[in-house]
């Protein structure tokens, strides 16, 4: 019966609780949009750069990825090849011959990172391939090479068009080999397209005069939450000479970022929570207010403060369930569609590009953020309808049935 | 049988400061079954006296025994518990509470004590069947008229079978008719349950009926 008459009280003020529940859904809905939305730019960043370059593990020399000179190449690759060929967690693998270099048109020239890459085994480790938007991918040309379209208006350059790479060898002299200009390349991030260039391994191989050296395996994982793991049982077949990194030593920064987004996202959520509170508590003090005569009768016939106290939590409490439930069906009607189409933010493209991320982001829920809502809105309510219902036990049975 | 004593009751309220001296050495007895009107005119501190015998408040001086147990020093929890079990209220303006039914704010009491939804609501039927207001069982209070409500309260007041029911000028509200079978209903319970009835009131039926007149004049009984 208490939760009847909760229920009841609720709506005897249809106007007031539907504000309120209003404010609640609303605030839930720019709850989920807001998380989904930062966890859509993170991971789209995140995920770009994984897909696009980094792969989730990488193999190197011991302190190659500090130090990327020529000089730090895998010290036994066929080894580290068959123990990854013999790994069942171990979804595709990519050796990669990795340096810096110069690269120069006839009007213009660059720096640039020079991966050389077996196109058709690059192609399991990174989407590079799929993100050419003129020419094509290898076709087996010794001479090819795939460059991004920043780069390509940068030395001025179209498909066809010869293009020269130097870069030091081992002995000091300097390598260099006449490319033409096979595909353009479009990634999310315009910063990698002005940067990363692509030939096939052996040229590398051959104009950096290594013989069959590489400096890098590209590793994809079966599983992207089993990452850690996979790491682990790479670096226990190997010796003390190799450095086998996650994405997550690699992107230290990036990740960092991430981890503060989230924490930012809590002050953000903490902020809407809280105005969430103040308008559950000037709702429900209205609501005590409006019936102190009605409580001091409760209070006469002998209904006890815990029971009043804990009537007011129950109201509170419903209104949260209530906007809860709304606010999610409501969320999930919005989110959902958003996170299959993606939010086109075409006006930003530039500077969102110029951070990895693309121009358009596609929102993602994650079950943190319906969990966080799910307990924090309800758990609100109940704060919120504290205060309330404090004043309603503190009230005098004997001046409350007489107020007017 | 005694029922109810008070020994030298007082009550003094501070108003804007200034001390009021509501009630002044109160000496009653009452016993089981009494019909007792307090009368006086307005500001003579029958609603204060109703309020200590009531539990409700708690006097500056003296004793108030109920059943020979003394509700003066009791807490604010004890007194809640008393008034549930041993007292019944019966409000000038009615007081049911509007988004219950009729049978759902006789049972409220009942629920408090906690009867059964079974036993409850046959209880409340029942009751409501011998005070012949069943066909307002699924009526909320804006859908009864005033005497109704007031025979809802009635049995609100009588459902847990209480030592005691105080009515604070019951028909304050109601015309003379409706007043009148009112206080029938009241006199029947009295005598058919043996229910003892205080009521504080200056309506003059209320008055003549009262099988005991307690006047009150400045706080002191004349």
């Amino acid at each position: 019966m208490l939760f009847k008459l909760a229920w009841r009280n609720i709506w005897r003020n249809k106007r007031r609780s539907l504000v309120v529940l209003g404010s609640v859904i609303i605030g839930i809905i720019a709850v989920l949009f807001m998380n989904g939305f930062m966890n859509g730019m993170l991971n789209q960043m995140l995920s770009n750069q994984i897909s696009t370059n980094i792969s989730h593990i990488q193999i190197h020399k011991k302190g190659f990825n500090d130090n990327k000179v020529i000089q730090n190449h895998i010290p036994d690759a066929d080894a580290v090849e068959k123990k990854l060929s013999d790994n069942p967690d171990i979804k595709a693998f990519s050796k990669r011959v990795i340096t810096f270099g110069l690269i120069s048109s006839a009007t213009n020239s660059s720096g640039v990172y020079i991966n050389g890459i077996i196109p058709d085994k690059e192609k399991e480790v990174s989407i590079i391939f799929r993100q050419i938007v003129e020419g094509h991918y290898f076709t087996g040309d010794k001479r090819e090479i795939v460059i991004g379209g920043k780069l390509a208006d940068k030395l001025e350059v179209g498909l066809g068009d010869k293009v020269v790479i130097m870069s030091n060898t081992p002995d000091g002299t300097i390598g260099s080999e006449v490319f033409r200009v096979a595909g353009i390349y479009k990634s999310f991030s315009s910063e990698f397209d002005k940067s990363f260039i692509y030939i096939p391994l052996e040229t590398a191989q051959s104009m950096l005069n290594i013989n069959n050296r590489i400096f890098e395996f590209a590793v994809v994982a079966n599983d992207y939450k089993k990452i850690e793991l996979v790491k682990s049982s790479i670096k226990s077949g190997l010796n003390d000479n190799y450095e086998v990194m996650s994405y997550k030593d690699l992107l230290p920064f990036l990740v960092y970022q991430i981890d503060l987004s989230k924490e930012s996202m809590w002050i953000f959520n903490l902020i809407i929570e809280l105005a969430l509170i103040f308008g559950i508590i000037n709702s429900m003090l209205m609501a005590v207010f409006e019936r102190i005569n009605e409580i001091g009768v409760l209070m006469s016939i002998g209904m006890k403060n815990i029971k009043i106290f804990f009537m007011i939590l129950l109201e509170g409490l419903v209104i949260g369930i209530i906007g809860t439930v709304v606010g999610l069906i409501s969320g999930f009607l919005i989110m959902l569609p958003l996170e299959s189409s993606g939010i086109n933010f075409a006006i930003y493209t530039e500077s969102l590009e110029s951070y990895g991320i693309g121009a358009v982001i596609y929102p993602t829920l994650s079950m943190d953020d319906v969990l966080g809502v799910l307990i924090m809105i309800p758990l609100i309510s109940i704060i919120g309808a504290v205060y309330p219902a404090y004043k309603a036990i503190k009230l005098e049975p004997v001046n409350a049935i007489r107020y007017v | 049988m005694e029922i109810l004593r008070t020994e030298n009751l007082d009550k003094i309220y501070q108003d804007n400061g200034v001390p009021v001296h509501a009630l002044k050495a109160i000496n009653l007895t009452i016993n089981m079954g009494d019909h007792i009107v307090i009368a006086g005119p307005s500001g003579s501190g029958k609603t204060t006296l109703l309020n200590l015998l009531g539990a409700l408040d708690k006097p500056t001086m003296g004793k108030i025994y109920i059943n020979n147990e003394d509700i003066s020093e009791k807490t604010k929890k004890e007194l809640s518990d008393f008034r549930l079990h041993k007292l019944g209220f019966i409000f000038q303006a009615y007081n049911l509470i509007p988004v219950l039914t009729a049978l759902e704010n006789i049972e409220f009491s009942m629920m408090l004590l906690g009867f059964t939804e079974k036993e409850r609501h046959k209880k409340a039927l029942d009751l409501m069947e011998e005070l012949g207001i069943r066909e307002l069982a699924d009526k909320r209070p804006n859908e009864m008229s005033g005497g109704q409500q007031q025979r809802v309260a009635v049995a609100r007041a009588i459902v847990n079978d209480p030592t005691i029911v105080l009515a604070d000028e019951p028909t304050a509200n109601l015309d003379s008719d409706t007043g009148s079978h009112l206080l029938d209903l009241m006199e029947r319970m009295n005598r058919e349950k043996n229910i003892t009835f205080i009521f504080s009131s200056h309506d003059k039926q209320v008055i003549d009926r009262a099988g005991r007149l307690i006047i009150l004049k400045d706080g002191r009984i004349v």
